[in-house]
């Protein structure tokens, strides 16, 4: 494959210090993520794959090692811009929707461009043909509780997508939705990539890998080879 | 983040906790409100007491009398003797010509009038009845000029002509009346000629009396001042009467006059003029120096009002502060997620300062109408005392009993918002250094 790498890290670590304890989240991550990519990345509760994902979305820093996304350093970033960047570059998925619940579907989709200085008219514009792209046409002026768990995370993907950005993280984002819904969802996201975007996804569902063209698995805030895991995750039961 | 869109999602969120934000701000309402009103009656007590000043006289009249400094030098300056030369400034100058003129030259000064006082006693007769009117002179053709108010006839003074004080024309006593009599009325004299005698006693203490004719030509209106028991006529004319009462003839050089009233050009500049004046080795007084006097200590009384309605606005302020820290707890997910969606710190501070200050201006409108309305209340409730007052003191019309200066809803509007400002300081630099990912994982 000729595809450039899109997000590099090196030796990366996140170590949480809670009163006496320290808690290594990633303990020394290397991962080179494509452009354009589907990337997968499954592991156990606790694993650090949250962590792992917040990092390369500048919600937090690392402890030590560096993340480099299209070609910037993020630890190179000040406040500000690690604002700006999460704002153009990067596209969140959470697992609790993060719809705030007094704004309609179309005020929710439209919030991230008022932080972009986006003339209002514009930004209804956009967000209505983002609601309808993720077939919600119908609901724009509904609030997130007039809302079934499906639709709030269809809002969350428009929102999402908002800003037009390059990179879409999306943390377990059918973990709250029931099977057939949860689907559906993992449909929108393979038709973002599809659409050219890179796409990482942290997941237990398996049918996520129907979608993905790579895979990564962690272990102990570690990255291991799909052997290494798939013996790990049988040992509890051997024993 | 464009300004306008800053604005509306301020009210937007204001507007999301209706009930939380009017119960935070009626603690600002009440904050300003007694700010507000107490500034309102301090500025009214303020203004009711300058109003009986600004009733008693005119405001750009000095009054300049000879530097009387010790008992002999008093006597001498009555006798006409000029103690020591002219030329030095510690001595007492009489306000002769010389005088006149140096006044006159001052810079701001309009115009120097002389004023003297019968010294001898005299009475008004009509019929049965006589009137011990206190008789002055201004050498003016037109009294109007110092500011005496006329309630009937003519300002212009000719010889044989005399304005007097409504209450001095109503003040007339019969010298045979008896206790259980009525008392007598008073008889209208308004351009009548009437009688008017002096009295003056030779060396043997025989009394000697000269009788005029008077015309009166006007009448001063009431208003606690000098005028309303006086009886004020021709200069030349109460000349002619003491120099018949001293029996030579005066020389104004060099017993000069009683007074001089000196007519500034400017109030502004009254009270500097006085000053050059007193300078000069004369003694001024204006009426002026009272009413300065008078709006310094209410400027004082302010302040002090303020600062009392200030402290419960104070008390609102930690509500506020309170409000805002709740808001960001509560909201702490949202925050996480704005700062997740590309809200820099400076947007995250800029909106939850923007609500507290929002608290702190709506807060401050609520109590600007609330005091505006208690300042109605509380004109209404003491309009009649303030009348009974007024009355009292001759004076046309009642004041109030508060004032709001249009300055006053300004400052506390502006007063209020920044209250607000301050006390969502501390809770809006919490909200805008959060960690994201901590705040989106806040339970
Ligand atoms: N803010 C935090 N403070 C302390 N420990 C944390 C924090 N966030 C995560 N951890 C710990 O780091 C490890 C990895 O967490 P996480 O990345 O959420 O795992 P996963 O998403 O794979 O379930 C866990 O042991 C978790 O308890
Ligand atoms: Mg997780």
């Amino acid at each position: 494959m000729d595809q450039a790498a899109f997000v590099i890290t090196q030796n990366l670590r996140k170590t949480f210090v809670m009163g006496r304890t320290r808690v290594h989240a990633l303990a020394g991550v290397d991962v080179t993520i494509l452009e354009k990519s589907f990337t997968v990345i499954m592991g156990p509760s606790g694993s650090g794959k949250s962590t792992l994902l917040y990092l390369l979305g500048g919600l937090d820093r690392p402890t030590s090692g560096t993340i480099i996304v299209n070609g910037q350093d993020l630890n190179t970033l000040d406040e500000n811009a690690l604002a700006v960047y999460r704002r153009n570059t990067v596209g969140f998925v959470f697992q609790q929707f993060n719809l705030v619940s007094s704004m309609t579907a179309l005020e929710n989709v439209a919030f991230p461009l008022r932080f972009g200085g986006v003339a209002a008219g514009l930004r209804s514009k956009r967000a209505k043909e983002l609601l309808e792209q993720v077939g919600l046409a119908k609901h724009m002026r509904h609030r997130p509780v007039e809302m079934s768990g499906g639709q709030q995370q269809r809002v969350a993907i428009a929102r999402a997508l908002v800003n037009n950005p390059a990179l879409i993280l999306a943390d377990e984002p059918t973990g709250n939705l029931d099977t057939v819904t949860g689907y559906s969802i993992m449909q929108q996201l393979a038709e973002l990539h599809a659409g050219g975007r890179t796409v990482v996804v942290v997941t237990h569902d398996p049918r996520m890998l129907r979608f993905a063209t790579n895979t990564m698995y962690l272990l102990d805030g570690q990255c291991v080879s799909r052997e290494e895991y798939e013996a790990s995750s049988r040992v509890p039961e051997a024993g | 983040m464009r300004f306008f869109d800053l604005l509306s999602l301020i009210f937007y969120n204001l507007g999301r906790r209706k009930g939380r934000v009017a119960l935070t701000a009626v603690g600002v309402v009440i904050g300003t409100a007694s700010v507000v009103l107490l500034v309102a009656l301090a500025s009214g007590l303020q203004r009711n007491a300058t109003r009986q000043f600004a009733g008693i006289g005119d405001l750009t009249i000095i009054n300049v009398f000879p530097k009387f400094e010790a008992g002999p030098v008093m006597e001498a300056s009555v006798n006409g003797k000029i103690v020591g030369g002219s030329g030095q400034p510690s001595t007492n100058k009489i306000l002769n010509n010389q005088a006149i003129e140096e006044i006159s030259a001052l810079e701001g000064v309009a115009q120097v009038i002389p004023r003297d006082s019968l010294h001898y006693p005299g009475r008004l007769k009509v019929g049965k009845l006589e009137n011990y009117a206190y008789v002055f002179a201004v050498a003016v053709p037109d009294t109007s000029i110092l500011g005496y108010e006329l309630a009937a006839g003519s300002s212009k003074l000719e010889r044989g002509t005399a304005i007097i004080g409504e209450a001095a024309a109503r003040n007339w006593n019969d010298p045979n009346w008896r206790p259980g009599q009525p008392q007598p009325e008073a008889p209208d004299i308004l351009n009548k000629q009437v009688r008017f005698i002096l009295t003056r006693w030779t060396q043997d203490g025989t009394t000697v009396e000269k009788s005029v004719s008077l015309r009166i030509v006007g009448l001063f209106k009431e208003r606690r001042g000098e005028t309303d028991y006086a009886m004020v006529v021709n200069m030349d004319d109460l000349t002619q009467w003491n120099e018949w009462g001293d029996g030579k003839r005066i020389n104004r050089n060099k017993t000069g006059y009683e007074q001089l009233m000196v007519k500034a050009a400017d109030t502004r500049n009254v009270t500097t003029l006085a000053d050059t004046i007193t300078n000069l080795g004369y003694q001024a007084s204006t009426l002026q120096e009272y009413v300065e006097g008078i709006n310094n200590l209410y400027t004082i009384i302010q302040i002090v009002f303020g600062g009392i309605g200030a402290i419960s606005l104070l008390v609102a302020a930690i509500g506020i502060a309170n409000t805002m820290t709740m808001a960001i707890l509560e909201r702490t997910r949202e925050i996480g997620l704005m700062k997740a969606i590309g809200a820099t710190n400076r947007n995250v501070m800029s909106i939850f300062l923007g609500e507290a200050a929002g608290i702190g201006l709506i807060g401050g409108m609520g109590g600007v109408a609330l005091a505006w309305g208690l300042a109605q209340v509380v004109n209404v409730l003491a309009a009649g005392y303030l009348a009974t007052q007024a009355a009292q003191m001759g004076a046309d019309s009642a004041g109030q009993a508060t004032y709001i200066a249009p300055w006053l809803p300004v400052f506390a509007l502006v007063f209020s918002t920044v209250v607000g400002l301050l006390s969502g300081l501390y809770p809006a630099l919490r909200a805008a250094t959060m960690i994201p990912v901590l705040a989106l994982k806040y339970e």
